[in-house]
């Protein structure tokens, strides 16, 4: 509908400017926060670069959300867990609690490095990053299941995930089931460090209900034709 | 590889302590860590010490420069009094710590109190004092602290003994002649009098110092001295009690005033514990306030700057050898400017940034 009306879009600024989250007009670009992409040459993608460039040079860009950064310590995957920890807005602090989570991660990893032998050290995985990248992969299942109406009854039926479902779905697991089912005197980055490392090794409670979620799969793998999509 | 190997033999030690090593780090040996700080050291710090099973101070130039004048002082004249002053977070309680264990490795009796501020607020049980009756005593911080001072000073209590003849209630007393060793386990089993034995307990080791033919030299550690002339938030049955009425205080006041002699006060200026003071203040003139700045004239001043350029580097390289800072990005130059801009070569924030790193 917007390419319909790109002949009808001017150059129109309003007199108020517009606020991120409210609808921008489609005449408006992203705005490119990455270093890399202004320190390339004017050797790169010849044709469309430039084009692109020359467009940026003319439109006006929306402004930038207050989440992405251009610092090269940024990770989608951690901007997205961080705003679904959010509760009434309050960033400062869901970032903090996830920065203390990493730290404890690191922490306890660090110190059984130190501890350990020599020949035992290179096993030990000190990144909190990559211990938490493959814990949010171990929690995310592989089939989910949907209500279908048949013939006056509803039946569980196993469907394919989409990749951005499956991420949603492992980490507002982790996030629930640390709210819900720790000891209510803990810290939450305490808890979340602990379900994450255990996540890293296949054990707790997220594995256990992903692994549940793929045996009612399998259970009701009889129903998966009832799916018309 | 910066780390410099540090053996319990003092004069290696001293070889450390040199304007060659600045910006490097030098270990704690453990047998030194466990008695000299049972307490006095920032809690990011302790846990880093627990993390890395070692503890490593980064040798810079204000701790340096005291270190240089504690060797060169004449002790027969009174004590000096030298001042830590700096914004938050950039290493006023390291250098303080650095200093004290250097007079701990020299055989010095270690009067180290973590913070002054934590004896003016918080207190949970306030007993008036059985000596004056004017005064008010605060038996747990006393007892924790005759604890901790036990835990440091164990090897020189039993040779040290005691001038005076102290009486605490009718049936106890302490005789002259007796270990201080003796002083400090009456203060800790009798709860009720533990102030009044911290404040016998200074006295005699003031006096016994400012002696020609004292055998031993005493350092005073104060972090955070601005709450000796501050406000107090201790309040007793509803009335606000003046600081003058607290006797650790008292007798800590006594203290830093420099009519004695064979020894020297180390102090600290601290803004994060005080108690009406703005964040931004971060001068003597501003914390210390008149009285306290008339009280401590003259001393030396002694500022603690941010990090500078080799000690941001050096500091980098350490945390890269520990394997703390784990991000992969972190290893590029691109990394490492961000980390330094981002912390502007504080100390703690920078520590703060590479914890999650």
């Amino acid at each position: 509908m917007a390419a319909s009306l790109s002949g009808l879009l001017k150059p129109w600024t309003p007199r108020v400017f517009l606020v991120r989250w409210s609808r921008y007009n489609p005449y408006y670009l992203e705005p490119e926060v990455r270093k890399e992409a202004y320190s390339q040459p004017e050797s790169e993608l010849s044709a469309e670069e430039k084009e692109q460039r020359e467009l940026k040079m003319i439109r006006p860009i929306k402004a930038a959300a207050s989440g992405v950064t251009s610092s090269v310590f940024s990770d989608p995957v951690l901007s997205k867990f961080i705003n679904m920890m959010m509760e009434h807005g309050n960033k400062v602090l869901a970032r903090e609690i996830m920065t203390q989570t990493l730290e404890n991660i690191k922490k306890k990893q660090v110190e059984k490095y130190h501890k350990a032998p020599e020949g035992q050290k290179e096993e030990i995985e000190c990144n909190p990053y990559t211990i938490f990248h493959q814990a949010l992969k171990n929690c995310q299942p592989v089939v989910g299941l949907e209500s279908i109406r048949k013939g006056g009854k509803i039946y569980q039926v196993p469907i394919p995930l989409s990749d951005k479902r499956r991420s949603f779905l492992a980490m507002k697991w982790l996030i629930t089931e640390c709210r819900d089912n720790k000891h209510r005197r803990t810290h939450m980055y305490e808890k979340l460090s602990q379900e994450v490392m255990s996540a890293f090794v296949h054990e707790g409670n997220v594995i256990r209900k992903k692994n549940e979620l793929h045996k009612m799969a399998e259970s009701n793998r009889a129903y998966a034709h009832y799916r018309w999509w | 590889n910066n780390l410099k190997p540090l053996t319990s033999a003092s004069a290696s030690f001293q070889a450390c302590q040199s304007e060659k090593h600045l910006g490097q780090f030098y270990t704690l040996p453990s047998a030194h860590f466990r008695p000299l700080f049972p307490h006095g050291l920032p809690y990011r710090y302790q846990q880093q010490v627990k993390t890395f099973n070692e503890a490593c101070f980064m040798v810079r130039p204000p701790a340096l420069e005291v270190i240089s004048y504690l060797k060169k002082a004449d002790y027969s004249k009174p004590a000096l009094r030298y001042l830590f002053y700096g914004v938050k977070g950039s290493g006023k309680t390291m250098s303080l710590c650095h200093a004290v264990h250097f007079c701990y490795t020299q055989g010095w009796v270690v009067l180290h109190i973590p913070d002054a501020h934590l004896w003016v607020k918080n207190c949970k049980e306030l007993l008036p004092s059985s000596y004056n009756s004017a005064r008010f005593d605060q038996p747990l911080q006393a007892t924790t602290w005759l604890r901790n001072f036990r835990t440091t000073n164990e090897h020189l209590l039993s040779q040290i003994k005691t001038k005076r003849r102290y009486v605490w209630t009718k049936r106890e007393s302490t005789d002259e002649g007796r270990p201080l060793g003796e002083l400090v386990n009456q203060g800790i089993s009798r709860v009720k009098s533990s102030s009044d034995v911290v404040g016998a307990l200074m006295k005699d080791l003031r006096l016994q110092s400012s002696q020609p033919g004292a055998d031993f030299r005493l350092v005073v550690a104060v972090d955070g001295v601005n709450a000796l002339w501050g406000r107090s938030t201790i309040k007793k049955e509803n009335k606000s009690v003046d600081l003058e009425e607290l006797t650790l205080i008292h007798n800590l006041k006594k203290l830093m005033k420099n009519d004695w002699t064979g020894g020297a006060i180390i102090t600290t200026l601290s803004q994060t514990g005080s108690l009406y003071t703005p964040k931004s203040a971060y001068l003597p003139q501003e914390l210390l306030g008149e009285t306290g700045f008339d009280s401590m004239d003259p001393f030396i001043p002694v500022s603690v700057p941010n990090y500078s350029e080799k000690e941001f580097e050096s500091a980098y390289l350490y945390y890269l050898d520990r394997k703390w800072l784990q991000h992969p990005q972190s290893r590029t130059e691109d990394g490492k400017k961000e980390l330094s801009f981002l912390s502007s070569k504080n100390p703690s924030m920078l520590d703060r940034i590479c914890g999650f790193l």
